[in-house]
């Protein structure tokens, strides 16, 4: 059956004057049925752009029947910003030149677009001259479609990619946020199983003590004739009470480390006073003062009591490692924090951030140092390197909470070059 | 001279003996000892004392109480109160001048000395009873 445009058969076979039999006739034939079994669109173009064959297929996939486009300009089909290669194409042909599978995008009758391939070659007349075009175009849109909505998987898949990254790290700042709150809430709940138990045992033990030292003192001022030892065993007995009650009180002061009442103090002046409370032990021990305060520091929001208890702690501890004498050196400063350190950082549990300006205390001795292992057990509670009798083990370990609760930090290590230790206490400021 | 009229409210006896004894010992005080502050209020009435240590914490009534009804009594609302406690450390008494919440305390183990200067520091204030001389006539 001879289907539309049967007359541009002969252009496309690039036969001429056949006569339906012999090999040429068996030539002819396939070339037929390839014409209109054709799953891409064939068509013919003449060099000067006009259509001269057009097969089943690419009525199918342009829209036009054969015989509506058949003498029309091929620019029908080629959308308005594409029409440059139009003429590089029929030139390329008219010089003989092949073009393979040249994706680009024409458009049907209806005037949608659809994504070509083309593929163009030449075909010529018996002396080999080009005459025309023959052009296979297969139908892409349905590849390029997929193409384009991969790629628009692809860009959505790197979105999601990003936005599960960010969750990823926000869901681990989080954790270590709840691992720190958690590390805080078993402190806060150890401190407050301490705080109950701390003021039962004040209540049961104070009272007993109480009645010991009322004890004491009548048996001293009663017994008419103390020999010496009955003088030293009532001192003893006295001093025992005192140091069991230093004990209690040093457990009640480290379990009501949890309630602040703050206002604005200047951290020199409470420095001051803590020296002044300590001025018995320094005087006793032969230590020398050197205060180096700075003259421009901010007020910081503080527990004044709770604070100068803290300073007082430290500054009996250095009076303590320095039995011999020695100085104690007080130092107080303001700084800006340039870059991360141990408290010093960008997350949300560091206690400083880089570029804030804060409040460094330094209370130094001239002892013999720190230990390492006495250095990892100094916040400990009990944990004391003193002579029986002189410390309960609470003095730091109270400071530690109290300076965290004000938003603080306090390390202790030795000086450098050694030759002693450093405490070394840090507030943030506030601005004046 | 009038001995000042300590009374002595805690539910502690061998606490209250033993202070009693070491006040009296000094010649210069007499004291009332209650041990039970549900009668704190009525032993007051009848002792009219100059001064009265008051325990903080106790079975029947605590110590808040007590000094509550004193101050509404007529005749007993000036007389000086010292709360004895030991629940509070002599730290964080001493920091505040001895006073938590508008009231006097002192933390237990305190020495007799310790006591004796209390009671005098109290009765010298304004409005302070003179010693051995209660508010109104001892009947």
């Amino acid at each position: 059956m001879k289907g539309a445009g049967a007359e541009q058969k002969d252009v496309a076979a690039g036969t001429q004057n056949l006569n339906g039999s012999g090999p040429d006739a068996e030539v002819r034939s396939r070339l037929d049925a390839v014409w209109e079994l054709a799953n891409d669109a064939l068509f013919a173009v003449s060099l000067d752009g006009i259509i001269v064959a057009w097969n089943r297929a690419a009525e199918r996939i342009y829209g036009y029947p054969a015989q509506t486009i058949i003498g029309k300009p091929l620019s029908l089909l080629v959308p308005e910003d594409r029409r440059h290669e139009l003429e590089t194409t029929i030139t390329s042909i008219a010089r003989g030149a092949t073009i393979e599978h040249f994706e680009t995008i024409r458009l049907r009758s209806d005037g949608v677009p659809i994504d070509v391939s083309l593929s163009i070659a030449p075909t010529r007349d018996e002396k080999g001259r080009v005459t025309s075009a023959l052009a296979v175009a297969r139908d892409i849109t349905a590849i390029k479609q997929a193409l384009r909505q991969a790629e628009v998987s692809s860009v959505k898949l790197s979105e999601r990619e990003a936005m599960l990254r960010r969750a990823l790290l926000a869901l681990r700042k989080s954790l270590e946020e709840t691992k720190s709150t958690q590390l805080h809430l078993v402190q806060a709940a150890k401190l407050e199983s301490i705080g109950r138990l701390a003021a039962g045992v004040a209540h049961e033990v104070k009272n007993p003590l109480a009645v010991i030292l009322f004890a004491i003192d009548y048996l001293a001022e009663t017994v008419q004739r103390p020999d010496a030892n009955m003088v030293g065993a009532l001192n003893d007995a006295r001093e025992a009470v005192l140091r069991a009650d230093s004990v209690i009180r040093g457990l009640l002061e480290f379990s009501t480390a949890t309630e602040l009442t703050v206002s604005k103090e200047d951290v020199n002046s409470l420095l001051q006073k803590a020296l002044l409370l300590v001025r018995h032990a320094l005087t006793k021990s032969h230590i020398f003062v050197v205060e180096e305060f700075a003259s421009d520091l901010p007020p910081v929001m503080l527990d004044r009591t709770k604070i100068e208890q803290v300073f007082v702690n430290l500054m009996i501890n250095a009076v303590d490692a320095m039995p011999s004498g020695g100085t104690l050196i007080v130092r107080s400063r303001r700084e800006q924090l340039k870059e991360p350190g141990p408290d010093v950082g960008y997350r949300r549990s560091d206690p400083f951030r880089v570029g804030q300006t804060v409040i460094v205390i330094e209370i130094e001795d001239t002892g013999t140092g720190i230990d390492e292992a006495t250095r990892s057990r100094l916040f400990d509670p009990f944990f004391t390197t003193k002579p029986p009798g002189r410390g309960t083990g609470l003095g730091l370990a109270v400071c530690k909470p109290i300076v965290a609760l004000h938003g603080g930090t306090i390390r202790i290590g030795n000086r450098e070059g050694g030759g002693g230790a450093r405490a070394t206490v840090i507030f943030q400021s506030i601005r004046p | 001279m009038d001995k000042i009229r300590v009374l002595l409210i805690d539910d502690e006896p061998s606490f209250t003996r033993m202070l009693k004894l070491s006040l009296e010992l000094r010649g210069r005080f007499e004291v009332r000892v209650e041990n039970n502050g549900a009668y704190g209020l009525k032993v007051a009435q009848d002792f009219l004392p100059d001064i009265i240590l008051l325990d903080v914490i106790m079975p029947d009534v605590d110590g808040g109480e007590i000094a509550s009804t004193i101050r509404a009594d007529r005749v007993l609302k000036d007389t000086p109160i010292v709360f004895l406690t030991a629940g509070v450390s002599k730290e964080t008494t001493r920091a505040k001048g001895n006073v938590i919440g508008g009231q006097k305390y002192l933390a237990k183990p305190a020495t007799v000395e310790e006591i004796i200067r209390c009671i005098e520091t109290e009765l010298r204030k304004p409005g302070g009873v003179a010693p051995g001389s209660s508010a109104v006539p001892k009947s």
